[in-house]
């Protein structure tokens, strides 16, 4: 049916009218001759004719928009199943194609608002969820934020306390390097010294050579004394044989010179004379004996001294040469020592060294350590607040919640047609947090 | 009077210098069992036997041995023989005899004992036999 305006149409049936009216004045005006009635005449019947269209045609708009009317009320009432029959083409079909836009729009719009509910509803329970999840995240964020504080608190105390050692250590490792240079000077010193003491042990035995061999020498008359003393007791004791004999035989020349009277008196005082000479001989002999033997003692314990001496001198010189040895070895043992103080020395400062570097090292690891704390205590707080704005969150979701089945719940006021109804189910609530 | 005197521990004695016959210092003597103790026994010298006594031992005193300068004193009288062994030969002394006690002279503060070779003899007589000497 082609698209008409109530405008036309009443332009048309004004014109009709007018027609109607020209027709009857025409046709009075003909038949009667009288203009008056004419005029008259087609002025009561195209009122009557006017009359009689205005209500056809009121009544055809009022009608159509009391249907109009019932629609809006039963879609206010939420009967959304109304459909709106279009018949006319004229301004009215558009109000109605308008309204029957509308009502779709709006089953749209319910249709849509259902499913965004729906989806608020699901999208609201995954916040929910995560929420929950983002909480409980937050939550042990927090605990281990606080425990790492914990940790970084201990740590930077733990760093702290651990550079204050090991700058103890430094100090502890300079003062060994000083005494390490100080003991290396020292060995230095004990090396020339044991090198000195090595030479001059090495002198000493020389000289103990030459003294043994010197004493070998001087010994040798010493040690030949003994038998040249025997053959001078031999010889006192042949002294001292014929000085008893001398002195037997002059008593038994007395004792003739007795029995020969006075005749042998001269004889006994040459008999006497003989005796006493051969006592006195007797006595030098026994002095040269007593001297002698004195000299054999003597050279005995001379010899003995000698012996002595001799072993002495040899275990002296057995002593030196191991003293001369122990010198060697101890400056084999003293250089060893130095090369040892001086790897050790070398070590030590490497050591130190690598202990500053070290303690640098842990003074960077005490600021990041300082820095974790603060970083920590920094996420602590953010967790704290992000807990709020979680919790924050989850009101607002529960806010959008409520306003969700709100608005399920208006959409249930509306009826809508059966395929459009065809949407998923609302999931249930699940672990609100 | 002239006087041959030794010695004999502490004491010297003296034997008129006409009864000594001669010094010897050969010490062979042979023992002589069951005799006294201070006889040492008998002593061979050129041709004659002689008992050899001890004088330590026959004074009294203990014996202290022999040793190199020992000497044997051989006295002859009448026609006894005796032989004596002292400790130290002093030699022959002029004493003179105006002495109360002709048994005791007095020689440069020396006690000496007069002893006659009968004495000895008879002395050694007298002494008891014994088996010390087998």
């Amino acid at each position: 049916m082609g698209k008409t305006s109530i405008r036309i149409k009443l332009i048309t049936y004004f014109l009709i009218l007018i027609l109607v009216v020209i027709v009857v004045i025409v046709t009075v005006n003909r038949i009667t001759g009288d203009f008056y009635l004419a005029q008259g005449l087609s002025v009561a019947l195209a009122m009557g004719i006017g009359t009689i269209f205005g209500i056809i045609f009121s009544r055809s708009l009022i009608l159509r928009l009391n249907k109009l009317s019932t629609a809006a009320r039963e879609i206010s009432d939420g009967n959304l199943t109304r459909e709106i029959e279009i018949i006319s083409g004229d301004e009215i079909r558009d109000l109605e194609e308008i309204f029957s836009l509308m009502v779709s729009h709006l089953r749209t719009l319910l249709f849509d608002m259902k499913s965004v509910s729906i989806k608020i509803h699901e999208t609201n329970s995954a916040l929910t969820k995560l929420a929950k999840k983002l909480l409980e995240s937050s939550n042990e964020i927090d605990i281990t934020a606080k425990s790492i504080a914990k940790s970084s608190e201990d740590q930077t105390e733990i760093v702290r306390n651990t550079t204050i050692k090991l700058e103890g250590g430094i100090k502890v490792m300079d003062e060994l390097v000083n005494q390490s240079a100080h003991t290396i000077s020292k060995v230095d010193e004990a090396i020339k010294k044991t090198q000195k003491g090595e030479t001059n042990a090495r002198e000493t035995l020389s000289h103990l050579e030459l003294v043994l061999k010197e004493m070998g020498e001087y010994a040798q008359p010493v040690l030949r004394l003994p038998d040249k003393v025997e053959k001078i007791k031999v010889v006192t004791n042949v002294m001292e044989a014929i000085a008893q004999k001398t002195d037997l035989l002059s008593l038994n020349a007395s004792i003739e010179a007795t029995r020969a009277g006075e005749s042998g008196k001269g004889f006994a005082i040459v008999a006497e004379e003989i005796r006493n000479m051969a006592e006195n001989s007797k006595q030098s002999s026994q002095a040269i004996t007593r001297l002698v033997e004195d000299i054999l003692t003597d050279n005995k314990f001379l010899k003995e001294f000698l012996v002595k001496n001799q072993t002495d001198l040899d275990k002296g010189r057995e002593i030196i040469r191991g003293i001369v040895q122990t010198f060697g070895d101890m400056l084999y043992g003293v250089k060893e020592i130095f090369s040892e103080i001086k790897s050790m020395e070398e070590a030590t400062i490497r050591q130190a060294k690598e202990l500053r570097s070290f303690s640098d090292k842990f003074k960077e690891l005490a600021s990041f350590a300082s820095q974790n704390f603060e970083s920590t205590q920094k996420t602590a707080i953010s967790t704290r607040n992000q807990k709020v704005e979680v919790r924050k969150i989850v009101s607002t979701i529960r806010l959008l919640d409520r306003l969700s089945e709100k608005m399920m719940e208006t959409q249930q006021l509306f009826s809508l047609p059966e395929q459009t109804q065809q949407l998923p189910e609302k999931q249930p609530e699940e672990n609100q947090p | 009077m002239k006087l041959f005197v030794f010695k004999s521990k502490d004491e010297f004695i003296g034997i008129e210098s006409d009864y000594v016959y001669r010094i010897i210092d050969d010490l062979k003597v042979t023992p002589v069992p069951l005799t006294p103790e201070s006889y040492t026994g008998l002593l061979y010298h050129r041709g004659e036997l002689f008992d050899v006594i001890n004088m330590r031992l026959f004074l009294g005193y203990p014996d202290e041995g022999s040793s190199e300068t020992t000497r044997i004193i051989i006295i002859k009288w009448l026609n006894k023989k005796l032989a004596v062994i002292p400790d130290e030969i002093v030699g022959m002394i002029w004493i003179d005899d105006n002495s109360e006690n002709t048994n005791e002279y007095y020689h440069e503060e020396r006690k000496i004992r007069l002893m006659k070779p009968d004495y000895i003899w008879k002395k050694l007589s007298e002494l008891s036999y014994g088996p010390n000497k087998i």
